[in-house]
């Protein structure tokens, strides 16, 4: 791992030689393999090792950025070089202060598992041969697709203020979308888990709640056009959740391109909704000790009763705004350049379970997999519910077919009208369900 | 190089893949990204490396490697061989290819001008004019941004037919975006061009008329009202056409989706499946937009391909497995991101054939509905058949007028009914939707397009009650 490091640095030390007035440098090292099924086949299986850097420079506060899929000492000074020539073609910045000085933090237990690290392609194979064998166990007939993969490995970060990290982690994943066509009436589901540790993944019964889902999604059929209430299964919700976080993203807000600038410490949902941001959790898929720019998380609440407590800040956007930075710089990998993004989200649960919420319902949908997120600059919301039930007199009905819903971020956030008790854990992330008390239904039934 | 690439797949086969296939790319890409008046973002890459492919006993074996050196595509081959077998136990629908001649080839880069031999300063410079028109268009403007990015390099494609085919490859591609904002009314509008060009193409742009252009379309989004819920007549036009024959329809003509059992086009082969109006294609071997190409990843002549024709579905779109699945001529469809990925099934430029109408003549015979007009982003559920597209515009026609301006309305439906209810066909058709299509965890380059189409009965999302509907 100090081998990465030190090839940072010396990308570090490569940019400042060429004139560079701040700089990073990312070096990584993943390991990854993945299982594919296709038509109830094992059909493929891949192996991928990529390693690359990227260099981040600063001349007068414009920003390069170079990258390149190599880890060597050329690379680290070819790539340096690279990303101060494009700093120096770019315009100058008085908004750019600085990148942030180095700031002690704790390490977070089990993000690297070495018992999943060391997994052949053996064990994936088997995980997915197994699905196979529990989807035709519920239906004969049906044709499983998904996979199983993980990925692990190294990465170090070093800047020209003296930040120096480095970090391993581990994942894995499983998938299984199952499909049932019988005479064109086609019911189809999804379900996965993941996780960082080996003993937390799920590898059995996976393909199993899919296929019995799928069988319940046979018969789908439209619903008169009118407003209704919406019960949000916990992964629609999360979805929904999740992307009014990210519209949270300070420098869309900075930009005048979100539909939440201006809205910092206001109420932006109904106050039956509290969100809390926590990345220090054990093994959890978005934890970590410090952000991407090497700042330190901090657990916190992002929306408090229904109130937006901050924005998400990477070092750029805090010191514009004259705030410090908020931990939440984010990093995809080498070949990209810092972004922002949230740790794991902990949606607070109600006091009613998903079952008593459906039941309180004379007429409306429940929706199992939907994006619902409003679009981050206009906070308008149009999409489809493929993946859910008609609820009729308290209790889930007939499947849902060309189904659309129109609304707003003000609309959707503000009638959210209660959170359930009962819960989805991913590790990480709580999600309960969410109901919300009416929108704009159009359908052809 | 070609010694030593030869040499593994000489091994493989030696070792007991029935195929092997590798790609070994090389590419430099600038992208430039200006906002606000700031050019304040400016990023270099370089990509490098090759992807090992291999068939042993019916499975598929993949490892690709940033380094392309001897001895570790030697390692590659061993993962690759080892990947492949731990599979093949449970292959249940054995993996195979269609035996085609081996193609030799050369081919040059279609641009005119090296985008890396334009200054960077330039393109800097150019760029920020763009992103400034749009800026200055009106102070309701509250955010501009304009991003450029080429890319370069070279593709080498060989395969254990003997393949060997060098490409080399430019693209350029240029993007603007306005939000206006009056109120707490925020609405944006986007421009783009694309394609495996040169700078040719940015130099071709008019800031005036095409930045100009996007600012007013946000400007007069401020002033549309929410759209209409209900089901409507609708008159789509070409960029709208193009995201419906792409998404609603194209994914199922994929032969992959066709044989997996996901694609609502499976055992329909010379039925009437829509409307005799409708004629659709998908052509790669179109000159300079987004979606063209010589060969495929796989080393294939990509070739026009009529998915429909009349309205009787005709044939599908296959890589080398595919192709050999389903008893059917390769026709070149096969792409991969990037070396790191393994060849998809993949459209190229899908269309619409133009028929004999105007869009005056279907306007004047449309007693009531919507004139849809500029595409936002689609979604298929291809087992279902089902489909949903996000439109920009949407216009009232009362008995035969257009009226009211809306804004953010989806429609939906199941594809071969929509397709079936088309009683109308534009006499033009344009390409405008040159862009990136993701699929299996990949983006590839494609364009799309059509003719002004009327369809009947179409469910339309908006969030307006549905007294507007019919």
């Amino acid at each position: 791992m100090s081998e990465l490091l030190d090839l940072a640095q010396a990308a570090v030390e490569a940019a400042r030689a060429a004139g560079a007035d701040w700089c990073d440098a990312y070096c990584a090292d993943v390991t990854e393999i993945s299982v594919d099924v296709e038509k109830s086949s094992i059909n493929n299986c891949a192996t991928i090792r990529d390693q690359g850097l990227s260099v981040r420079a600063y001349t007068n506060g414009g920003q390069g950025f170079a990258s390149v899929q190599q880890l060597s000492a050329h690379s680290a000074r070819e790539c340096a070089e690279r990303a101060v020539a494009m700093s120096r073609a770019a315009h100058p910045d008085a908004d750019f202060v600085a990148l942030p000085e180095p700031a002690p933090f704790g390490e977070v237990a089990e993000l690297f598992d070495d018992e999943m690290a060391g997994l052949g392609a053996d064990a994936f194979v088997g995980w997915c041969a197994r699905g196979i064998e529990e989807a035709l166990a519920v239906a004969e007939d049906a044709i499983v697709q998904g996979g199983a993969g993980a990925g692990w490995g190294e990465s170090a970060l070093a800047g020209s203020t003296g930040v120096a990290v480095t970090r391993r982690g581990s994942s894995a994943s499983l998938y299984f979308f199952v499909i049932l066509n019988r005479d064109g009436d086609v019911g189809s589901f999804y379900e996965h888990d993941q996780a960082r540790r080996l003993a937390d993944l799920e590898t059995e019964g996976i393909a199993t709640k899919a296929a019995e889902d799928a069988l319940k999604q046979l018969g789908s059929r439209p619903i008169p056009t009118a407003r209704l209430p919406i019960v949000l299964g916990p992964l629609a919700a999360m979805g929904l959740v999740g992307s009014v976080i990210g519209a949270a993203d300070a420098e869309s807000v900075q930009r005048n391109r979100s539909y939440l600038a201006g809205r910092e410490g206001e109420r932006i949902t109904s106050e039956v909704l509290t969100v809390r941001e926590e990345p220090h959790v054990p093994a959890g898929m978005r934890s970590a000790p410090c952000d991407g720019e090497g700042v330190p998380t901090v657990p916190r609440t992002l929306i408090d009763a229904g109130v937006l407590t901050t924005y998400l800040h990477n070092s750029y956007t805090a010191f514009k705004a004259g705030v410090a930075p908020t931990g939440h710089a984010s990093r995809g990998g080498y070949g990209s350049s810092v972004g922002i993004s949230a740790g794991n989200l902990q949606v607070q649960p109600g006091g009613k379970t998903e079952a008593e919420l459906i039941a309180e319902v004379d007429e409306g949908l429940y929706i199992a997999h939907a994006s619902l997120s409003p679009h981050s600059i206009t906070g308008e919301v149009s999409t489809t519910a493929d993946f859910g039930y008609r609820i009729e007199g308290g209790e889930l009905t007939t499947p849902l077919s060309t189904t659309l819903i129109g609304s707003t971020a003000d609309e959707l956030l503000g009638g959210i009208d209660a959170v359930s008790s009962d819960y989805r854990e991913e590790p990480g992330f709580i999600m309960p369900s969410i109901r919300i008390a009416s929108v704009q239904v159009a359908s052809e039934g | 190089m070609r010694e030593m690439i030869e040499e593994i797949l000489t091994q493989a086969r030696s070792r007991g893949a029935d195929f092997a296939d590798i790609r070994i790319a090389n590419g430099q890409g600038t992208s430039i990204s200006v906002e606000d008046g700031q050019a304040d973002k400016i990023h270099s890459g370089e990509s490098s490396g090759a992807g090992l492919r291999v068939l042993v006993d019916g499975a598929w074996g993949f490892a690709p490697t940033n380094l392309v050196t001897r001895e570790e595509l030697r390692r590659c081959l061993d993962d690759a061989l080892a990947m492949a077998r731990a599979a093949s136990g449970h292959v249940t629908d054995r993996g195979m290819v269609a035996e085609v001649e081996p193609v030799e080839a050369q081919v040059d880069s279609d641009a005119r001008t090296d985008p890396r031999e334009v200054p960077l300063s330039d393109r800097v410079r150019r760029i920020f004019e763009i992103e400034r028109v749009a800026r200055e268009r009106d102070e309701r403007i509250v955010n501009t941004t304009a991003g450029y990015r080429d890319a370069a390099g070279t593709l080498t494609i060989a395969n254990s037919f003997g393949t060997w085919i060098e490409q080399e490859a430019t693209r350029c591609s240029v993007r603007v975006m306005a939000t206006a904002q009056s109120g707490d009314v925020r609405q944006f509008a986007t421009e783009s061009e694309a394609g495996p060009r040169g700078y040719e193409i940015i130099e071709e742009i008019d800031p005036e008329a095409w930045a100009g252009g996007t600012a007013d379309k946000a400007l007069a989004l401020l002033d549309a009202a929410p759209a209409p819920a209900g089901t409507f007549d609708v008159i789509i036009d070409p960029r709208v056409c193009g995201l419906l024959v792409h998404e609603a329809f194209g994914h199922n003509a994929e032969a992959d989706a066709v044989w997996a059992g996901e694609s609502i086009l499976a055992g329909h082969e010379g039925e009437q499946v829509c409307s005799e109006l409708v004629t659709i294609v998908d052509d790669p071997s179109i000159e300079g937009i987004n979606g063209s190409f010589r060969y495929d990843h796989e080393g294939v002549p990509g070739r026009r391909q009529e998915i429909i024709t009349g309205g009787v579905l005709q044939g599908y779109l296959h890589s080398l497995e595919t192709a050999a699945r389903l008893g059917a001529e390769p026709n070149g469809r096969a792409r991969a991101q990037s070396h790191q990925d393994e060849p998809l099934v993949r459209m190229s430029n899908t269309f619409i054939e133009a028929g004999d109408a105007t869009l005056e003549e279907m306007i004047a015979d449309t007693e009531r509905g919507l004139l849809l007009k500029g595409a936002y982003w689609g979604y298929v559920f291809t087992a279902r058949g089902q489909f949903t597209c996000n439109v920009e515009n949407a216009w009232a026609i009362e008995g035969g007028e257009p009226g009211q301006h809306y804004r953010n309305a989806s429609f939906a439906g199941l594809t071969m009914e929509m397709l079936s209810r088309v009683d109308a066909v534009g006499d033009e058709i344009s390409f405008d939707l040159g862009g990136m299509c993701g699929k299996g965890g990949q983006s590839m380059y494609v364009d799309a397009g059509g003719p002004y189409l009327r369809i009947r009965d179409i469910v339309v999302g908006g969030q307006q009650a549905a007294g507007s509907g019919q």
